[in-house]
């Protein structure tokens, strides 16, 4: 029993303090990692929840997967030192608004949670959050929204895709003429996937630059992601 | 409700029995991966017409012991574009993520009123998600090397770690797929289950499909050769650990070799029917370390016989054939299981 509560006071300050870096760092790629904990602090609170498939996928899914996309873009663009943030109309808005949301969360919070505290909470039957309870009610309570939200992420890629070719413009390019180097080049930089998996990072860092780009030492310690395959000599083949 | 305060499990143990498990799980790897380098380096050697290490001690046997050594009293170097308490996080990571998952590899059932009377999993432990557990913290594992490379502030680490980062991403979907049809074939997600459930025949038939497909996914997934690009010291330097020396340089290193050993389990446990084989049941967790064997064998084989891929074949390969291909196992083991 002590064990979860020491658990769950880490789990907590973890979650808050990462949620706090995310805002208030001033470097992105810090800011992301800060996200990382956050995430990965919401798993362990899960966890003592009971919910272990929700746990894992959790990190298996944010932490794991869409947080490297993150890492991803944040460490090729980034090393922006001046601050992220509006200005203007937004700047000032946005104060307002976080302010109103934490008022509208901090009612809803305490009016649902005060009158739980002193019960024993709610009632978890054997096999609660188990991956087959979870995958039961998804896929037959829940099978029309569940398979609508598949479906819309995969319009979402798709789109994502297509969006990514035509900016690059694939058949304007006098880079990609060739045929082989046209079907290869989008598999062959790192960063292509991020077009694949979530169009919804902003530009992602390959379609800025193409190999076409001019300027080829943008930031002296960042290197140009595009370029990593090409310099390899055709003796690296298997 | 139960004394375990995380995750349900299927079997519940007292807390000084979980510690001892604990202890006894972390001297296994502190001894196996010196004694599979000194494996490695000795087949690598007759592969390539050489002795191997034959100097220190009697066969060479003391080599590891030697490089240890080496290794502790080396200087720690941090370039001065580096992120130095990063730096000292990242190889602590990766030996975290590497030693947790051989957590869940079961070496043998639940031995009842074994030792002083009580009963005993012969396992670290059997969580309900199973292998979903590995993949958890095979997901965490990336942010070792990425941060390591990142932190090193060195265009060779950072573009080491770019390239392990979209590889790991790139070969997990595979490997998570291509054991959704063992998973599917079981009924069960706990690797004990799914050991149990082989007693009649080893996955590794009706699933060959499967473990190919996991076979070479697992090949990237801990970067070995020929999917070493992350290091690839033609290339890169040594990648994302360019700028790690001494024991940190070390831990890494053995994150990778303890990495070899938890996939070499999982794919014991898997595939290979885990700790059933012919004997007394004594022997069970005797078979599950010569199976383990032969799949470390096989990677230092394979590290022997292939020539590391480029890079764009690495990210097609992995995308365009095995990823479809791991799809269609999952969706054709799917319709076979529930017809």
């Amino acid at each position: 029993m002590l064990l979860e509560q020491i658990l769950f006071f880490v789990a907590a300050a973890g979650a808050i303090g990462g949620a706090l870096g995310v805002v208030l760092l001033r470097n992105p790629f810090f800011s992301v990692l800060a996200l990382v904990g956050h995430l990965i602090s919401l798993a362990l609170l899960f966890l003592l929840l009971r919910a272990e498939f929700i746990a894992a996928a959790q990190l298996v899914v944010y932490a794991g997967a869409v947080m490297v996309l993150y890492v991803f873009v944040v460490a090729y663009v980034g090393g922006i030192e001046e601050a992220v943030g509006g200005e203007g109309a937004i700047g000032r808005l946005g104060p307002l608004f976080a302010g109103a949301l934490l008022i509208e969360l901090c009612i809803a919070i305490v009016g649902s949670a005060l009158p739980a505290i002193d019960s024993r909470g709610a009632h978890v039957p054997a096999g609660f959050g188990s991956p087959g309870a979870i995958g039961k009610v998804l896929l037959e309570r829940f099978l029309v929204p569940f398979e609508a939200a598949s479906f819309l992420l995969l319009v979402a890629a798709v789109g994502a895709v297509v969006l990514a070719r035509r900016r690059r413009g694939l058949e304007d390019a006098p880079d990609d003429e060739l045929p082989e180097r046209a079907g290869r080049a989008p598999l062959g930089d790192p960063s292509g996937r991020e077009r694949a998996d979530g169009g919804d990072e902003g530009p992602p860092a390959g379609t800025a630059e193409g190999p076409g780009d001019p300027t080829p030492e943008r930031d002296a310690e960042r290197p140009d992601p595009v370029r990593d395959p090409e310099p390899q000599p055709a003796g690296g083949t298997a | 409700m139960t004394a375990l305060p995380l995750a349900s499990v299927s079997f519940v143990e007292s807390t000084g029995v979980q510690i001892v498990k604990a202890i006894v799980i972390f001297a296994f790897v502190l001894v196996v991966v010196p004694l599979i380098l000194l494996l490695e380096r000795k087949l690598l050697g007759r592969f390539q017409a050489r002795l191997g290490p034959n100097r220190v001690g009697p066969f060479g046997l003391l080599q590891p012991l030697a490089d240890v050594l080496k290794l502790l009293s080396k200087e720690r170097f941090t370039p001065r574009t580096a992120v130095p308490w990063m730096m000292a996080m990242a190889p602590a990571i990766s030996i975290f993520t590497a030693v947790v998952t051989l957590a869940i590899i079961p070496f043998g059932d639940v031995r009842h009123n074994a030792l002083f009377g009580a009963s005993y999993g012969l396992y670290g432990i059997d969580v309900s998600i199973g292998i979903l557990w590995a993949f958890a913290f095979g997901a965490l594992a990336f942010y070792g090397l990425m941060l390591g490379g990142w932190a090193s502030g060195s265009k060779y680490s950072f573009l080491g770690a770019m390239r392990s980062a979209a590889q790991l991403i790139s070969y997990e979907v595979s490997l998570g797929l291509s054991l959704v049809g063992v998973v599917i074939t079981a009924g069960s997600l706990s690797l004990t289950e799914i050991v149990n459930s082989q007693d009649h025949i080893w996955y590794v038939v009706p699933q060959f499909v499967g473990f190919c497909i996991f076979m070479v996914a697992a090949f990237a997934e801990t970067n070995r050769p020929p999917f070493d690009l992350p290091e690839a010291d033609a290339e890169i330097v040594a990648g994302y650990n360019t700028e790690f020396g001494g024991m940190r340089f070390g831990s890494f290193f053995m994150a990778e070799y303890i990495n070899m050993v938890a996939i070499a389990g999982i794919a014991t446990a898997m595939f290979l029917g885990g700790w059933h084989g012919p004997g007394p049941g004594w022997l069970d967790p005797i078979w599950v370390i010569v199976k383990m064997l032969l799949f470390v064998v096989l990677f230092i084989w394979i590290r022997a016989t292939l020539p590391r891929l480029r890079y764009d074949q690495l990210m097609a390969f992995g995308w365009k054939v095995l990823l479809p291909l791991a799809t269609l196992n999952a969706l054709v083991t799917a319709i076979v299981v529930s017809a």
